[in-house]
């Protein structure tokens, strides 16, 4: 996997479509508008790393591909004690967090689009309705499945079961669990769409060298580029987006890898920054005409913050897992993810396998610990066996990304700061998934659980949510803005409710529909 | 390098990485090593060094031995008293990252690293488990 070459348009070319982010949903929603016809530049924070850039060594691999440029933590989650500056762990590089995302691949679940009408009036949560069914997204939902090569979905066979997996199914059947399998997940168990089959690296967290798993680095945008209609702009850092007196986005300023800053004009404007990235764009970009922040008359950009409810439940044996061979995630257990309030809480969850090297598990299995109980744990590293729990976290109007007043990036402009107090609901479903978690484990014969708190999010929703009513939200049923005709929100953040899943595969179905949105509408009403 | 520390101090560092993350099979090496990683980063950061060097020679400090000669449960003592200075959450955020991130730790600990210019695990015991039967890897209902 090399990189790929593509086209140049100009600063001053009034018809393109300007995305900002390569990743779920900016990298698709780019191949999406190409093959119709479309320029597009893609303007890119990261660097254009490839399959050969990226390393097998966990800590090495962090600092190559992380965003980590400067972000606080406040509110009550564990996150702002245990890594206050690092509230997310999502990736600056050009296919953004597909190049780390492991690639799990449910779909919602029909009343996941219905929260407030199905769990009520949660006190404290400010729970809405998409303004879309389930119905509506299947079409995408088969379309994105087919373009990842999903495993277990259309006719793509499922991975086989790896040395965790092993220990997870076996606790799984013993409590009685059905819903278990090595998948869906978006890499490959045998050759597809031009990319190999996995060889079990252990490394899916750090690229993926082998291009097995699909991301939108080694299948959207090369293909994007193939059409001769995308410009992808990598280094470069979205500063603000311009519009004109009648509200109408106009293009953007960047910077650039030299640090001078640009203007690229637009037809149209795609924000794909991930949750915490686009509605500070939109904050940033706050003018006379839209004093808040752009989009912003709702008052809504930047609530409703969600990262999904997590936790790692971890399981010690007398005996050899070597949890660390073959993919570091290929087990799902979905029978909790169920609509069932009689556990106590609403919403549900995935129980997903997860293998860590030592160095991350050290840092993260008991974050900040040391003596001899932690290095007891580390000393059953070799037998030692591991899911993530991941379950739908409660929307809350003051779990919000906000402008930080005192710090500022390389760029000089303020950062983000993620603010999240946990909801009842949200406690109450990761003590019972920790709970079921280690009871997987006792099952076949654990002599140690270990309880993980949640690490940085790696799935960060919401912040620009779509709503019926403009009031209620940023954007409408195609991820429009509702005060901005031309400029999109494309990426996790539109989404009104965060459901169980795993959210890549939904963020690619609704790129893919904003796609064909933006295809039919460019020169009817966008421009 | 380590002339940024007098050799007592440098001597209660050790010390204290090797109380704060005991194990048994490990040799002095990988201890040796985040010693090395600490005074790197101090030589860039006065303001490491400087909590280096007041926090360590405090140490020696606090009971009538100096902390390289203490017994375990009383080093440990002396560690908690201290757990929640400066000067220790930043050994700490060093030494986590480092003693784990080395490769000697890794064939200690059973853990056989960088796995893709070998080919990955696929032929290399990805699926060798078998004290427990072989499981279901489609949903039951599927």
């Amino acid at each position: 996997m090399t990189r790929f070459e593509t086209s140049r348009f100009g600063h001053d070319d009034e018809d393109v479509v300007v995305i900002v982010g390569s990743g779920a949903g900016g990298g698709t929603l780019a191949n999406e508008l190409c093959r119709n016809g479309i320029k597009v530049v893609v303007l890119e924070a990261g660097p254009h790393l490839t399959g050969e850039d990226y390393v097998n060594d966990e800590w090495e691999a962090f600092g190559q591909m992380a965003w980590t440029d400067p972000r606080t933590a406040s509110g009550s989650w564990r996150i702002a004690k245990d890594f206050p500056n690092l509230p997310a762990w999502i990736v600056k590089a050009v296919g953004g967090t597909t190049t780390h995302c492991a690639g799990a691949c449910p779909r919602f679940k029909p009343h996941e689009f219905h929260a407030r009408t199905t769990y009520g009036d949660l006190e404290g949560a400010s729970l809405l309705d998409w303004p879309i069914t389930l119905s509506e997204l299947e079409p995408y939902y088969d379309r994105a499945e087919i373009k990842m090569g999903v495993s277990h979905r259309h006719g793509r066979p499922p991975l086989p079961a790896n040395n965790n997996y092993k220990v997870f199914a076996g606790g799984a059947a013993e409590l009685g669990y059905t819903k278990v399998s090595t998948g869906p997940y978006a890499t490959n168990a045998e050759p597809y769409d031009g990319r190999p089959a996995t060889v079990q690296d252990g490394f899916n967290f750090q690229g993926d060298k082998n291009g097995s798993k699909w991301s939108t680095l080694v299948a959207e945008l090369p293909k994007a580029a193939l059409t001769g209609n995308l410009d992808l702009r990598p280094d470069s850092h979205v500063a603000q987006i311009l519009h004109d007196g009648r509200g109408r986005a106009t293009g953007v300023l960047y910077t650039d890898r030299n640090g001078t800053l640009r203007r690229q004009r637009a037809a149209v404007v795609c924000v794909a920054g991930n949750s915490i990235e686009t509605p500070r764009l939109l904050l940033l970009s706050a003018s006379g005409l839209f004093p808040d922040g752009l989009a912003n008359s709702s008052g809504q950009v930047g609530r409703n913050y969600m990262r999904h409810t997590t936790a790692t439940a971890w399981g010690q044996f007398d005996k050899p897992v070597n949890m660390h061979r073959g993919e570091t995630m290929a087990g799902v257990i979905a029978d909790e993810s169920r609509l069932d309030t009689d556990r106590g809480f609403t919403g549900g969850y995935y129980m997903e396998t997860i293998a860590l090297g030592p160095a991350f598990f050290a840092k993260f299995v008991a974050p900040g610990d040391w003596g001899p109980d932690l290095t007891a744990i580390v000393d059953g590293y070799r037998n030692t066996a591991g899911m993530w729990i991941i379950g739908e976290d409660m929307p809350q109007a003051d779990n919000r990304i906000t402008l930080s007043p005192d710090v500022t990036d390389a760029h000089g402009l303020p950062v983000a700061d993620v603010h999240v107090d946990d909801h009842p609901n949200d406690v109450a479903m990761r003590r019972h998934g920790l709970g079921r978690g280690t009871a997987i484990y006792k099952a076949v014969g654990a002599t140690r659980t270990i309880e993980t708190p949640p690490y940085p999010s790696t799935h960060n929703l919401g912040t620009s949510r779509m709503s019926e009513r403009p009031g209620d939200g940023v954007v409408d049923r195609y991820g429009r803005a509702h005060d901005v005709p031309n400029l999109f929100v494309s990426d996790g953040s539109q989404f009104t409710t965060g459901a169980a899943a795993n959210p890549t595969l939904t963020i690619v179905a609704l790129a893919v529909r904003q796609a064909e949105f933006i295809v039919r509408e460019l020169n009817r009403t966008l421009v | 390098m380590s002339a940024l520390l007098s050799a007592a101090a440098h001597r209660t560092l050790l010390a204290v990485l090797r109380r704060a993350y005991p194990h048994d099979t490990f040799p002095v090496g990988p201890y040796q090593r985040v010693v090395d990683a600490v005074l790197t980063a101090a030589a860039a950061d006065p303001r490491l060094l400087a909590q280096l060097v007041q926090g360590l020679a405090d140490l020696d400090r606090l009971r009538d031995l100096p902390f390289a000669d203490l017994d375990a449960d009383t080093a440990g003592a002396v560690l908690r008293s201290v757990q929640d200075t400066p000067f220790f959450r930043s050994v700490i955020d060093i030494a986590v990252v480092k003693l784990y991130d080395d490769h000697e730790v890794w064939d200690l600990l059973g853990y056989e690293g960088p796995s893709f210019d070998k080919g990955g695990y696929v032929d290399r015991g990805f699926a060798d488990l078998d004290w427990l039967p072989e499981p279901q890897i489609e949903e039951a209902s599927a």
